[in-house]
């Protein structure tokens, strides 16, 4: 019993030689392996040993057994992996066709500068307030100082919509209306839309962005010397920290002293060319001292609060950062100007 | 205005180039425009005296002259000009003088053709050692009938610094609150006190009076309008002769942007600029009683002013008057009835002090702006009216030999009030956070006319008359600044003032959160001006009931209406695309729209708008993207909202005939929330897209960002942990009327509220086939979870077919077999 188990052996491992077909492989092991194989025969005819050697027949089967099934895993594996190969070689895609896309959305560029702006006056303390685009004369006109005669408050300039209201000309509205709704130390700043009566053109259009700011506290403790400090900051963060800023009296109704706040020209660095009209300067946001009588308007005594505001036109600066002259593009919305801009809020670099 | 800086340097002596002064008065807030650099456009002419004039021994129409160029010496010069004499002063070119060539303008610019150097020629037979020069040939005006006759000049000294030829003019913007730098004096003043220099004021000479006759002109003035006219000053000239100035003064008008017109007129132009106070010249003799009356037009309807044009008068404008109709419109323009012309020989000069309101009135509703009106309405010196008097009488009696008439009549009805402005000690380094002594302070405000005293440890500071804008310490405060140069403020970082961490509005958190989903959605951002056509407006009335909001001076008819919905923006920039090589167009606006209530209130309020046309994503080489439709759109609302804190449960209720008719009518739905319309989706109208030229369906959708904002900021849900035992799904397919709405089938089983149910979800809608064709078949998924065990086959079936039979009962529902 002992030979024919040996025998049964060789000849399978004959068979399972390294070249072996799959379906030779499978003969051996239904043959030999299979419930009534060779091995399972063997078994069956245990009853014929004499019971002193049993045991070393037993082994043998198991043993042969587990030989046999090793080399069948491996001659296996092996013709999977061939197969394998041979499917891989075959599905070999042209990878520089285009993926199937997701579409992505792009923020508008005057968004995107907003965020950007608002971004770096929030890590300056500012808390930002919404404010409203439709107002009434006191809080557009007549509480930021401006005389009963002015002409920004002419039909020619304003735009007006019937009952005493009009469309805010700038967001110094805010000022008005969060000075009303609180008391000082306050550091707000407003963005929104203001609307004059330009035609759309490359420098004007009916509608634009500004963002109006402002810091009150105590007399005294917000000056003129923080006015620049905050300004030149805000600048620099936003501009690049190489941005000379150059501060020139100048005057608005609701600040004084009033002072123009002008960068060094983006295009030539401060050495003069035709964008800056050869000053080196461009002209970025005008800015002061809140006038006394805007404290009045909103009834805080000017003896004993002080503060500065600033005032920022969106798309203007907007342009010069981009380097591009014209207004119109802001507002058509061409597809081929708004997505060369980022899809995200903040911004990356 | 433009400054001649000849002409400044008449006042102040800087020692400083035309660029630092600009630089310094640009810094200080008066800011130079513009530099223009001007030149006479020839050389080597100068100043010479006529001594002898002989005819020419070979020709009729020429004379032989000698001349007398001082310095330089005597010279012979042949000459064919009429009106050359002995003893006049005329303008003498050198040999090797350059003048201009070509065809000559008047004025000076800023390159000039210059003919070949002028040699010594002989003139039959006489030698002439260079020339004397017209007008026309120095390129002063086209006048070349005579030689140019000066009124004054030193022999040998160069004509074009005579003639302030060679000049700079400063392009200065002031600011509304500097009326007092409208003027020559007024620049020179700031100058000398940006550099600490003195200031050098004109002369005032006294009057030359007429003293043949003995006898005044009797002149009466009256205001009768005091509140609009505090005071009236008048001077009566006679003997004048009105003709052309001379070339030095017109030059000067010329070059501060003026027009010359006559002598008598230049002279007032030419005061006004040098010291600020708007002139008027009358004739006289066209004065009806030789009175002057300061009133309300009243009763006066029209009058016609020196331009020709009559003016519509209401009572409450402010005029001139003679004894019986007004003959100026005050501080605005003269009348015709009293213009100064060629036969004028007696003049009254008017020099007053108008109210800037009344003024600007006037000049606004007329439209009509004149330099006189320009510097009256801005304030000027209320105590400058006599002295410029002297002033342009001294000029008139030179270059047109007028003589005063009479004293000069000085009426001041009120007298201007002065203002007194204290200031405490640390007033103004409180302002500007930079110490500044005491005595720079004075000194400064000094510099500018104010004066200043002490009084304990405060100065009390009298503004000067002529700066209307200096009432408060914070003025003061500008004026050291600016004098001081906002260049010396330190930059300085404040303490945080506000309490608690800097917060953002909500309404804005909640926009950008709302600008994020919509990128990832694939939309792009677009701003479009909130101005928007009546028809627009009617064809898409948007969210909202209220009423539409017209403006009342719009710019065209196309932009007359504020925006209810954001969608015609969209549409707008879809167009605009589609017509410049876009194929599809996916994006969406954030943005106010405007309405008004009955009660006027909230007449704004914030939106969110999306579009999509066209190929939306995922398209590859041979295989077709998805392609925008209702349920693009709908899918994109859906993400939309879904993503919004509370994710707020929305149902879509298909629109009343009638409502929402911009959209297909089987391809919209109102956006409901807690019962209330939030929005809308939909595809346009096929009519519509068909005007539009869309080659396929374009869905919209609008939402009220600002109703929205109301359900987002709600508290968050409790958080739920995953659960810890297996769900069991069973399907079930339930056959139903067509018309029954897919989300009314899941509701209802929701609202059964099947303890062991955690969620029913569609999957599947099948019409046809074997389907009765008024009925649909509605696949849908059931997940059955227990919180604390693993439920059995036998729990499970037991609740699915409970949900069977009540689904039967409630929706008349067959299982699909």
């Amino acid at each position: 019993m002992k030979d024919q188990l040996e025998q049964i052996r060789s000849r399978a491992l004959a068979e399972l030689a390294d070249d072996a077909a799959e379906a030779a492989i499978e003969n051996v092991r239904v043959r030999v392996l299979g419930r009534s194989g060779e091995l399972t025969e063997i078994m069956r005819r245990m009853r014929e040993v004499p019971p002193e050697e049993r045991p070393a027949i037993g082994q043998l089967v198991n043993q042969i057994k587990a030989e046999l099934e090793a080399r069948i895993e491996v001659l296996q594996g092996r013709l999977r992996e061939a197969a394998l190969e041979r499917e891989l070689a075959a599905a070999r895609l042209d990878v520089t066709l285009p993926g199937a896309h997701l579409p992505r959305g792009r923020l508008h560029p005057v968004t995107q500068t907003i965020e950007e702006m608002l971004h770096i006056f929030r890590a300056m303390g500012f808390e930002i307030a919404a404010t409203r685009d439709v107002e009434d004369d006191f809080h557009n006109f007549a509480a930021l100082n401006f005389p009963p005669d002015h002409p920004a408050r002419e039909m020619q300039d304003t735009f007006f919509i019937g009952g005493g209201l009009l469309l805010r000309t700038h967001t110094s509205n805010g000022q008005i209306r969060v000075m009303e709704a609180r008391r000082p130390p306050l550091a707000v700043v407003c963005p929104g839309n203001c609307y004059r009566r330009d035609e759309l053109s490359v420098r004007a259009s009916p509608m634009f962005s500004q963002i109006e700011g402002f810091m009150v506290d105590r007399a005294g403790k917000i000056t003129m010397a923080h006015l620049k400090g905050v300004l030149t900051e805000f600048l620099r963060a936003f501009f690049g920290a190489g941005t000379a800023v150059r501060f020139r009296a100048s005057f608005f109704p609701f600040t004084e002293p009033s002072a123009e706040v002008d960068i060094s020209c983006l295009l030539c660095a401060g050495k003069g060319c035709r964008v800056c009209k050869q000053s080196g300067w461009t002209e970025i946001l005008g800015s002061g001292m809140i006038h006394p009588n805007v404290f009045r308007a909103v009834g805080y005594d000017p003896a004993e609060f002080q503060g500065f505001a600033f005032g920022l036109g969106v798309e203007r600066t907007a342009l010069l950062k981009l380097g591009v002259e014209d207004m119109r593009l802001f507002f058509e919305n061409d597809l081929r100007f708004l997505n060369q801009f980022q899809a995200t809020v903040e911004r990356l670099a | 205005m433009k400054l001649p800086l000849g002409w400044l340097r008449e006042f102040v002596t800087v020692d400083a180039d035309v660029d630092a002064i600009a630089r310094r008065l640009t810094a200080a807030g008066v800011e130079v425009e513009n530099l223009e650099r001007v030149n006479a456009g020839f050389s080597d002419v100068v100043i010479a005296r006529v001594l002898d004039v002989q005819r020419h021994p070979n020709a009729d129409r020429l004379s032989l002259c000698e001349v007398d160029a001082g310095p330089l010496g005597r010279f012979s010069v042949v000459c064919g000009a009429p009106n050359v004499r002995s003893g006049m002063t005329a303008a003498y070119a050198r040999v090797g003088a350059r003048l201009r060539a070509g065809v000559h303008g008047a004025g000076g610019a800023a390159t000039v053709e210059q003919a070949p150097p002028l040699q010594a020629a002989v003139i039959r037979g006489v030698k002439s050692d260079g020339m004397l020069c017209s007008e026309r040939e120095l390129g002063l005006s086209d006048e070349h009938q005579g030689i140019l006759e000066l009124d004054a000049g030193e022999p040998g000294s160069d004509l074009a610094t005579a003639l302030h030829l060679d000049d700079v003019v400063l392009d200065i913007a002031i600011t509304p609150n500097r009326g007092d730098c409208l003027s020559v004096l007024g620049l020179a003043r700031e100058i000398a006190a940006l550099f600490g220099v003195k200031l050098k004021p004109p002369p005032i000479t006294p009057l030359v009076t007429d003293n043949h006759r003995g006898e005044a002109v009797a002149v009466a003035v009256e205001i009768e309008a005091p509140d609009l006219c505090p005071r009236y000053a008048a001077l009566p000239m006679e003997g004048v002769k009105i003709g052309p100035s001379p070339i030095w003064l017109r030059r000067r008008l010329e070059l501060a942007g003026m027009r010359a017109v006559s002598n008598v007129v230049d002279a007032t132009n030419y005061v006004m600029l040098e010291l600020g106070q708007p002139l008027h010249a009358f004739d006289f003799t066209k004065l009806a009683g030789g009175r002057i009356v300061v009133r309300r037009a009243g009763n006066d309807r029209a009058m016609t002013t020196l331009d020709g044009l009559e003016r519509a008068l209401i009572a409450d404008d402010l005029v001139i008057a003679d004894a019986d109709k007004p003959v100026a419109l005050a501080g605005v323009m003269g009348g015709g009835n009293s213009e100064v012309g060629g036969e004028t020989g007696t003049i009254l000069l008017e020099s007053a002090y108008f109210e800037p309101m009344t003024v600007a009135r006037t000049a606004r509703r007329l439209g009509l702006r004149s330099e006189a009106s320009y510097r009256f309405e801005r304030g000027i010196d209320p105590t400058g009216q006599v002295r410029a008097l002297h002033r342009v009488a001294s000029i008139i009696t030179r270059i047109s030999g007028g003589r005063a008439a009479g004293p000069i009549i000085d009426v001041e009805a009120r007298p201007p009030e002065l203002r007194e402005i204290t200031l405490e000690p640390d007033a103004i380094t409180k302002i500007l956070g930079v110490r500044i002594p005491r005595a720079e302070i004075s000194r400064r405000l000094k510099s500018l006319g104010a004066g200043v005293r002490s009084e304990r440890q405060r100065l009390i500071v009298t503004a000067p008359p002529f700066r209307p804008d200096l009432t408060e310490p914070a003025d003061l405060a500008e004026e050291v600044a600016r004098l001081k140069g906002l260049d010396e403020i330190p930059a300085a970082v404040p303490e945080r003032p506000s309490a608690g961490p800097a917060v953002e509005d909500s309404s804005r958190v909640f926009a950008r959160v709302s600008r994020e989903v919509m990128l990832g959605c694939g939309l792009t951002e677009i701003k479009s001006i909130a101005f928007i056509a009546p028809a627009d407006n009617q064809a898409y009335p948007g969210i909202g009931t209220g009423q539409t909001i017209c403006v009342t001076n719009p710019l065209s008819a196309e932009l007359s209406e504020m925006r209810r919905s954001l969608v015609p923006g969209l549409i707008a920039a879809m167009r605009f695309n589609l017509n410049r090589e876009a194929a599809a167009f996916h994006a969406f606006e954030i943005g106010r729209v405007f309405m008004t209530n009955g009660d006027g209130s909230a007449p704004e309020s914030e939106r969110i708008a999306g579009i999509s046309y066209g190929e939306y994503a995922l398209a590859a080489i041979g295989r077709p993207g998805v392609t925008a439709d209702f349920f693009t759109i709908k899918g994109i609302a859906e993400t939309y909202l879904r993503s919004l804190p509370g994710a707020p449960r929305a149902d879509f209720v298909p629109p009343a005939a009638g409502e929402l008719a911009f959209l297909h009518p089987g391809k919209s739905a109102h956006i409901r929330i807690d019962g209330r319309r939030l929005g809308y989706v939909g595809e346009l109208h096929p009519g519509e897209a068909m005007h539009l030229g869309l080659g396929g369906p374009c869905g919209v959708f609008e939402f009220d960002l600002t109703m929205l904002l109301a359900f987002g900021s709600s508290e968050r849900r409790a958080i739920e942990l995953p659960p810890r035992f297996p769900a069991v799904r069973r399907d079930l397919a339930l056959v139903v009327d067509r018309g029954l709405a897919a989300d009314d089938v899941l509701r209802a089983i929701s609202e059964m509220k099947l303890n062991l149910l955690e969620s029913v979800r569609l999957f599947d809608v099948y019409e046809g086939g074997s389907i009765p064709p008024d009925k649909k078949s509605v696949g849908i998924a059931c997940l059955y979870r227990a919180r604390d065990r693993t439920l059995t086959d036998g729990e499970v079936n037991r609740a699915h077919a409970d949900l069977i039979e009540r689904a039967r009962a409630r929706l008349g529902a067959e299982l699909r077999q």
